[in-house]
C-alpha cells in the first residue's frame, strides 16, 4: 500500500474526481470522455475507479473517476479504493466534486481532502438543485474560506465543466497554497504538540503532510496506527494520551472527538457561506417521492416497475422479432439457393448468427435497456431498497441487495461488482452468489424468445416468478447457514430526479455497442465453428457426453448438448445454435411445450456465463466461484429436471 | 431516548450516536452526528428501515432499526 510516493515526472497531469457517492463524478467523467462509465441516481455506482486520457488545452490529462467516498477513513471496499489512490502520490490534482444541494453534509469530505495537502478545486455541481432548495452559495465566500477556487456545475447538462478542468490544470501549473482548516484552540495546540515530537523514520516511511497523518491518527485510523506502530511505538503511545486528554477535556468519545470538531468547522463553514430562503409550494418529484415511500404506492411502484420492464420487452420485442421474420427468412432461402457444399455451410453459419442478433437478440435487449436505465437514472432503486428492506431480510438479504439484484437484470457482471457496496463480508457473500440465479437480459431474451413465444405470457410470468421465488430461497438457505447477524442498512435516498433523454440514450447506446462488439462477434463465430462441426461430426461427440444430462434427465434430444454446452460462454448462444442445432426455425415443431419449458427453466439456472463466473473469482475469490457454479448446476438440473420428470 | 422510539413526524436531536466506530463513522459520512436535527419521514413496513431527513440539508437517509437503536436524542416534543 502507498509504496511510490513520489511521482514520476512525465508531461502527463493526473486529474482525479473525488467526492461523496451520486454527486454526479461519474457524469463529469462521460462529460469530458465520452460515454465510458455507468451513471446512475442512486450511490455507488461505481465501485472501482476508472481511468481515461483526455486531451484539455492541448495537454494530455489521465483523468481518474474514483468511487464516492463519504469521508476518507475507508469504511468499505469502493471508499478503500478512492482512498488508497488519492494517498498513492500520483494525483496531481484533486477535483472535489460536490452535491451542492448537499453543501452542508458534502464539505465534511471536502475538509477531510484539503488536510491532505494536494492541489484541489471544488465543483458545484447541481448547483440548479441548490438554487431550487432556496439555497444561495456565496461562491467568493466559500473560496477565501478555504482558499479553495470554486465553480457552479450543472454536470448532466455539461455546464460550467469546461471551466472547472481549466481551473484545475491552471492550479496544477502554479504552486498551490493551501489554507489549512484551522480546528479550536485546544486541538491545534493537540496538533502542535505532537507535531513536535514527529519522528523523523516517519517522516521517510510515509512521504505525506504530517499534519495530515496525525489528523489520521486523532481520528483513530487502524491503517495509519498500524504503519506508525511499526515505525515508533513509544511515537503512537504519545499521540495516543494527547487523544484522551482531548476526550477528556471535551468529554466525548475518544473516536469521535476529533469529527466532532470537524463538524463544528463544517457547521461555522456552511452558514457563513449559504443564506438559505423559505421557499413554497412541493415539487412534483416530492409529490411522487411521498406516493413512492408509501406502502402501497412504493408496492405499485416497484411492481409497476419489474412489469413495465417485462412487459415493453415482450411485447415490443415480440413485434420486432415478428416484423424482421419475413425478411430474414426471405434472405436465408435466397442466400440457401445460391450456395453450395462447404461454401454453403459457411454461408449459413455467417446467416445464422447475423439473425441471432438482428433478428433474436436487440428487439428483446433495447427496451430492457431503456427501461433499466431509467430505473436507475430516477432513483426509484435507493426506494425499493427502502420498501423492501424488511421484506428481504427475511430472506436473509439485505435492502442493498435491491441494487445489485436488479442491475442483475440486464447483466450479472456489474451487478456482482455492485454487491461492494454492501459493507459486511457475509451480506456480500450471500448477494454475489444469489445475483447468477438472476435472469440477466441475455437470459431474459431466452426466456421472451421462446417461452414467450412458444408458451404464452402466463408460463412466462410463471418462469419468472419461479425464478425470482428460487434466488429468494437460495439467499435464505444461505443466510441461515451464516452464524453472524447483519448490522443493518444505512444507504442514503437522494431525490427523484427526472432521466435526461441523451443520457439515456448513450447509456443505451453503450450497452448495445458492447453487445455488437463484444457479444456479436462471438455469437457469429461460434455459430461457424458450429457449422464447422457438425460438417466434421464434432458436435455429436459433446451431444453423446452430454446425453445423459439431456435425454435422461432433462428428456430433451441429444442435439441440444452443444447448444447448452455453448451457452456457458454466451447466454445467447444456446437460443441461436437452437435454430441450426435442431435444424429448424419453428422450435416447437421439434420440441413439446413441457420440453421447451424444461430447457428455458435449465438455461436460466445452469453454470453462470464465463464473464460472470470470472467476476465472481475477481470480486469473492474462487471458492465463491466455484460455489456458485455448483449451486446453479445443481439447482437447475433439480428443478428442470423434476419439470421433465412431472410434466 | 432512542430514534427507533420517535413516530413518523417526529423531530428530535441526535445526541450520541453508539454501536461501535464503523457505524458512528457512516452515520457521520451522511451528516447524522451529534447536534443535528432530524424527521422521521417514514418508517418502511415489515420492520424495515427509517427514512430520516436531516432538517438542515434535506437529505435523507434510510438507517435500520438495529442501527436506530443506537442512536440516542434529546426529545424534542413540538
Amino acid at each position: 500500500m502507498w509504496k511510490s510516493l513520489t511521482k514520476s515526472h512525465n508531461s502527463e497531469t493526473v486529474i482525479a474526481l473525488a467526492g461523496q457517492p451520486n454527486c454526479g463524478k461519474s457524469t463529469i467523467f462521460n462529460a469530458v470522455a465520452g460515454f465510458k462509465v455507468n451513471t446512475g441516481n442512486f450511490s455507488g455506482t461505481t465501485v472501482s475507479y476508472t481511468e481515461t486520457h483526455v486531451y484539455i488545452g492541448g495537454r494530455t490529462v489521465r483523468l481518474i473517476d474514483l468511487p464516492g467516498t463519504y469521508s476518507i477513513s475507508a469504511n468499505d471496499i469502493a471508499e478503500r479504493v478512492a482512498r488508497d489512490y488519492l494517498l498513492s502520490g500520483q494525483v496531481d490534482v484533486i477535483i472535489n466534486v460536490v452535491d451542492a444541494s448537499l453543501l452542508s453534509r458534502s464539505l465534511e469530505l471536502t475538509l477531510q481532502l484539503m488536510e491532505m495537502n494536494v492541489p484541489m478545486v471544488i465543483g458545484l455541481n447541481m448547483i440548479d438543485d441548490a438554487q431550487k432548495k432556496g439555497m444561495e452559495i456565496d461562491i467568493q465566500a466559500l473560496t477565501s474560506l478555504t482558499g479553495l477556487e470554486a465553480y457552479p456545475l450543472i454536470a448532466v447538462q455539461g455546464s460550467g465543466v469546461q471551466e472547472l478542468f481549466d481551473a484545475a490544470l491552471k492550479i496544477s501549473e502554479n504552486n498551490f497554497h493551501r489554507v489549512p482548516p484551522v480546528y479550536d484552540r485546544d486541538v491545534e495546540e493537540c496538533i502542535a504538540r505532537i507535531e513536535a515530537r514527529y519522528p523523523s523514520l516517519l517522516r521517510e516511511r510515509l512521504k505525506m503532510d504530517t499534519r495530515f497523518v496525525i489528523i489520521r491518527l486523532l481520528e483513530m485510523d487502524e491503517e495509519f496506527e498500524r504503519i506508525v506502530a511499526e515505525a515508533d511505538r513509544e511515537f503512537l503511545e504519545y499521540v495516543i494520551e494527547n487523544r484522551r486528554f482531548l476526550a477528556e477535556i471535551h468529554d466525548w468519545p475518544e473516536s469521535g472527538v476529533f469529527a466532532s470538531h470537524r463538524h463544528a468547522l463544517v457547521l461555522d463553514l456552511f452558514e457563513q457561506v449559504v443564506a438559505v430562503k423559505s421557499r413554497t409550494g412541493t415539487s412534483l418529484s416530492e409529490k411522487i417521492d411521498r406516493f413512492v415511500i408509501n406502502p402501497v404506492g412504493g408496492l405499485v411502484a416497484t411492481v409497476g416497475a419489474f412489469f413495465l420492464m417485462f412487459a415493453v420487452s415482450f411485447w415490443f420485442g415480440n413485434l420486432i422479432a415478428d416484423l424482421l421474420e419475413v425478411p430474414l427468412e426471405t434472405l436465408g432461402s435466397f442466400l440457401m439457393s445460391h450456395t453450395s457444399g462447404p461454401t454453403a455451410m459457411l454461408v449459413s453459419g455467417v446467416y445464422d448468427g447475423f439473425t441471432a442478433g438482428v433478428g433474436i437478440v436487440l428487439p428483446y435487449l433495447v427496451p430492457l435497456l431503456v427501461i433499466l436505465s431509467l430505473l436507475e437514472d430516477t432513483g426509484l432503486l435507493p426506494r425499493i431498497a427502502f420498501m423492501a428492506d424488511g421484506l428481504l431480510h427475511r430472506f436473509g438479504l439485505h435492502g442493498k441487495s435491491v441494487v445489485p439484484i436488479i442491475m442483475g437484470y440486464g447483466c450479472n457482471v456489474p451487478a456482482i461488482m455492485a454487491a461492494r457496496n454492501l459493507e459486511y463480508e457475509r451480506d456480500r457473500i450471500i448477494t454475489m452468489l444469489m445475483v447468477p440465479f438472476i435472469a440477466c437480459s441475455a437470459r431474459t431474451v431466452i426466456i421472451l424468445a421462446l417461452a414467450g413465444k412458444y408458451l404464452g405470457a402466463g408460463y412466462t410470468t410463471l418462469i419468472y416468478l419461479g425464478n425470482i421465488a428460487i434466488a429468494l430461497g437460495v439467499s435464505s438457505v444461505l443466510s441461515r447457514l451464516s452464524a453472524d447477524m447483519s448490522p443493518g442498512i444505512i444507504m442514503d435516498v437522494p431525490p427523484l430526479r427526472k432521466p435526461y433523454f441523451h443520457v439515456v440514450i448513450r447509456k443505451v447506446w453503450a450497452r448495445i455497442m458492447e453487445f455488437l462488439l463484444f457479444a456479436w462477434p462471438v455469437i457469429a463465430i461460434s455459430s461457424i465453428v458450429l457449422a464447422v462441426f457438425s460438417y466434421v461430426g464434432i458436435d455429436d461427440v459433446i451431444n453423446r457426453v452430454l446425453s445423459p444430462i439431456t435425454t435422461y434427465i432433462l428428456d430433451l434430444p441429444s442435439e441440444l448438448g452443444i447448444t447448452l454446452f455453448l451457452g456457458i460462454f454466451r447466454k445467447e448462444l444456446t437460443l441461436i445454435m437452437l435454430n441450426s442445432a435442431l435444424g429448424t426455425t419453428d422450435v416447437s415443431a421439434v420440441l413439446s411445450s413441457a420440453q421447451l419449458l424444461v430447457l428455458v427453466v435449465f438455461t436460466v439456472l445452469y453454470i453462470p456465463c464465463i464473464a460472470t463466473i470470472s467476476t465472481l473469482w475477481k470480486e469473492g475469490g474462487w471458492k465463491v466461484a466455484l460455489l456458485s457454479i455448483a449451486l446453479n448446476t445443481s439447482i437447475a438440473l433439480a428443478v428442470a429436471g423434476s419439470l421433465a420428470f412431472l410434466l | 431516548m432512542t430514534l427507533l422510539e420517535l413516530k413518523e413526524g417526529d423531530t428530535a436531536v441526535i445526541s450520541r450516536v453508539s454501536g461501535g466506530k464503523g457505524v458512528s463513522a457512516r452515520m457521520a459520512g451522511l451528516g447524522l452526528h451529534a447536534g443535528k436535527k432530524v424527521r422521521v419521514v417514514r418508517a418502511a413496513p415489515f420492520r424495515g428501515p427509517l427514512l430520516i431527513e436531516d432538517i438542515s440539508s434535506g437529505a435523507r437517509t434510510m438507517i435500520g432499526r438495529g442501527i436506530a437503536s443506537h442512536v440516542e436524542i434529546l426529545d424534542e416534543k413540538p
